[in-house]
């Protein structure tokens, strides 16, 4: 067995500790490389910075606690821009696994930021099974989805809900999501209702979302990560994301590394055993 | 009698969600009615939720009372949905440990057990794919290669170390990653995809409605 | 840090380390934990439906506002249970075709109106529309990719001829957008990666100098 074929046949483990020692490197050795701004995240920005101050907004956390170090970010930076136009902020979920819990979490946090009162700044309507319902059903009362907010205080009672009876009452929409929820915002209340949205999505998701801003669906894209550090930056709050994307570089550069090093291996043990039948 | 009635009921319940499409919804009859037929579906739904942990629940419980193989776990899993699911059941009036705001057990319990154990469940993919693009990904043909030097260009392309480097040739190849492959190639694929998908959905959802696709009844 | 912070940090660590041990080979100590997060996971959705659905959607409404007519839907959510008894396990059906009765009827409207339509529409863009060549040549590409990508997909015909060659068209087109899905996917799942040790790094190993 030549180099090559071991190098085929390496114990997958090995490729794990090299994806470890890619993680943990930046962390003593930082680099500062600069992060160039897509028109998808300057026009989502641009967007939400046009809005008048005060707007009813919606920031809609439909992500699971498995993609929390991708889309929270987003989530994060979004509040950050919309309480800092004091925009009045209603957070819910469609993720029956921890959404409302992480929309009270990040948002109470925000908050605090910017010295927001719950209630009147801001309310999380939690979650309600049924995103098709839910979604179409807020086209004619919110209030009727959502009898009460997340912890069972009647709307009625909320100063911030005075103003919002459906969708006209909202000035725009900010979907964070690590699933197909994100369609049907588009598909449901976009298109059905005509309210303006953008969409934070996993960059396992950002390329299809492509299609949906080419199609002027959505005004802008964050594309995982890389999409959360450049609002980051835009907002002029460099956190989590922007931190890190210097692991993001070198881990990428590790694996085009072992894509390089697995196909060299292929090819030489290839030649090999093709001359050895010769 | 048995696919009769489930039948009609898909029909009437589809039909009036069809109808009230073209009705204004906030002000005539058929809007007023499909509104309540999707409260219907919230809380109807909630209970298919309910019914899932049901299951778990029995599967779990007959392993552990036929010491089935690892019926250990299997306590550990009963336990786990017990802890999770009773303190929430409980009233808040009763102790701050009940319900489900902060500071309660079940809060506890998501934010230092559940949301971690699940992030980091995902976060092992990370190696799995570095594993795969070693040993999985080959420029066996010219759709391959094809496959692989995108690839290769859009993970240079997204990350600062990647773009830093592209920056160095002539042109900007950044931008035109951006233009031609992201909102080119890959936005019209996406786009058919869509288009295919919808179509799909749109064709299955009018077979369940009249009645012609069955399946989800199962069998008998 | 109180203790208390520190015994959450170690217990939030063992459980994470606990999952990541399975890198290495399936052993006791993942299964424990794997077991543990299916029973929370369970748990944390009778918590959450038993509030927002059965109580704020069905009890209460009913009880207090006088909505007497939730009582079909409840009915109906209560049928869904009958599936553990094989003999009237079809009296579930009901439930689940009003589920997706409705479902459906929403489905067909929205995914035409909300998904077809508008990509159909701006796919049939003008080549002269102001944006220089550029701009025409994306529009080109665009509709290519769209036309050839249908169909690929297009199975009802044999893909020979000219369909074939659109076919093969499609394919090309594939790969690129599949090449880039998976540019992107490396950066989805090491941002994953990176959650956890971030938390392993700064919160894990900030209570050893707490400790020691």
């Amino acid at each position: 067995m030549n180099i090559w074929e071991r190098m085929q046949v390496i114990d997958r483990r090995w490729v794990y500790l090299m994806v470890a020692l890619a993680v943990i490197i930046p962390f003593i050795i930082p680099m500062k490389f600069p992060i160039s701004i897509t028109p998808e995240t300057q026009s989502l920005y641009d967007a939400v910075e046009a809005l008048p101050d005060s707007s009813n907004v919606m920031l809609v956390f439909d992500y699971y606690p498995s993609t929390m170090a991708e889309t929270e970010p987003m989530a994060v930076a979004a509040a950050r821009h919309f309480f800092s136009k004091d925009c009045r902020v209603i957070t819910l979920s469609n993720i029956p696994l921890g959404g409302p819990s992480m929309a009270e979490n990040v948002t109470r946090l925000i908050a605090e930021e910017y010295g927001k009162v719950y209630g009147v700044d801001y309310v999380n309507l939690g979650y309600k099974y049924g995103y098709v319902s839910v979604l179409k059903g807020m086209g004619q009362s919110i209030e009727s989805i959502f009898p009460t907010d997340n912890s069972g205080t009647p709307l009625s009672e909320l100063p911030i809900m005075d103003s919002v009876v459906n969708y006209d009452d909202i000035a725009f929409i900010f979907e964070v999501a690590d699933n197909a929820t994100a369609d049907y915002w588009i598909a449901i209340v976009n298109a059905g209702y005509g309210v303006p949205m953008g969409v934070g999505a996993t960059a396992v998701m950002a390329p299809k979302f492509y299609a949906f801003v080419g199609a002027k669906q959505i005004v802008g894209l964050l594309g995982g990560m890389k999409g959360a550090a450049e609002y980051e930056i835009l907002i002029d709050q460099k956190d989590a994301a922007f931190k890190g994307m210097d692991i993001q570089s070198l881990v990428h550069l590790l694996i085009i590394g072992l894509v390089v090093m697995g196909n060299v291996s292929f090819f030489f043990g290839r030649r090999k055993r093709s001359r050895e039948k010769s | 009698m048995k696919t009769g009635v489930p039948v009609a009921v898909s029909f009437v319940a589809g039909l009036i969600m069809v109808v009230s499409f073209f009705f204004n919804e906030e002000t005539t009859k058929v809007g007023g009615l499909s509104q309540e037929l999707l409260n219907w579906l919230i809380i109807v739904g909630g209970f298919t939720l309910l019914l899932g942990v049901v299951s778990i629940t029995r599967v779990n419980w007959s392993g552990v009372r036929q010491k089935k193989e690892g019926w250990i776990y299997k306590v550990f899993t009963l336990i786990s949905i017990f802890a999770m699911a009773l303190p929430s059941l409980l009233p808040e009036s009763w102790s701050p440990l009940f319900g489900r705001s902060a500071g309660s057990i079940y809060d506890w319990l998501f934010v230092y057990l559940q949301a971690p154990m699940m992030a980091t469940m995902f976060a092992t993919l990370a190696f799995y794919i570095a594993s795969a693009a070693y040993r999985a990904f080959r420029a066996r043909s010219a759709e391959a290669t094809l496959l692989l030097i995108t690839a290769t260009l859009v993970m240079l392309w997204r990350v600062p170390m990647g773009e830093a480097f592209l920056n160095l040739f002539p042109g900007d190849i950044p931008a035109w990653l951006n233009t031609y492959i992201m909102n080119g190639a890959n936005l019209a694929v996406q786009r058919g995809i869509i288009i295919g998908a919808a179509l799909g959905a749109s064709s299955m959802s009018l077979r369940i409605i009249l009645g012609i696709e069955r399946t989800y009844m199962g069998k008998g | 840090m109180t203790s208390v912070a520190i015994l959450q940090i170690w217990i939030v660590a063992f459980f994470t380390l606990a999952l990541f041990s399975f890198l290495y080979k399936d052993n006791p100590v993942y299964k424990l934990a794997e077991h543990i997060f299916a029973g929370l996971t369970a748990g944390y959705q009778v918590g959450l439906v038993w509030d927002t659905v059965v109580i704020q959607k069905l009890w209460d409404p009913m009880i207090y506002d006088g909505k007497w007519w939730l009582f079909v839907p409840g009915i109906l959510g209560f049928l869904m249970f009958a599936r553990f008894w094989p003999k009237y396990s079809w009296v579930s059906r009901v439930s689940l075709a009003f589920v997706m009765g409705t479902t459906s009827g929403v489905f067909i409207t929205t995914q035409l109106h909300g998904l077809v339509l508008p990509a159909m529409k701006s796919t049939m863009l003008p080549l002269g529309g102001g944006g220089g060549l550029a701009q025409a040549v994306l529009a080109i590409i665009v509709v290519v990719g769209v036309v050839s990508t249908l169909i690929y997909f297009y199975f009802s015909k044999e893909h020979t001829g000219a369909l074939g060659v659109t076919a093969k068209v499609g394919i090309w087109f594939i790969m690129i957008s599949f090449g880039a899905h998976f540019g992107y996917t490396v950066m989805g799942r090491v941002s994953l990666l990176i959650g956890r040790v971030y938390f392993l790094f700064y919160d894990w190993f900030g209570t050893f100098s707490e400790i020691f």
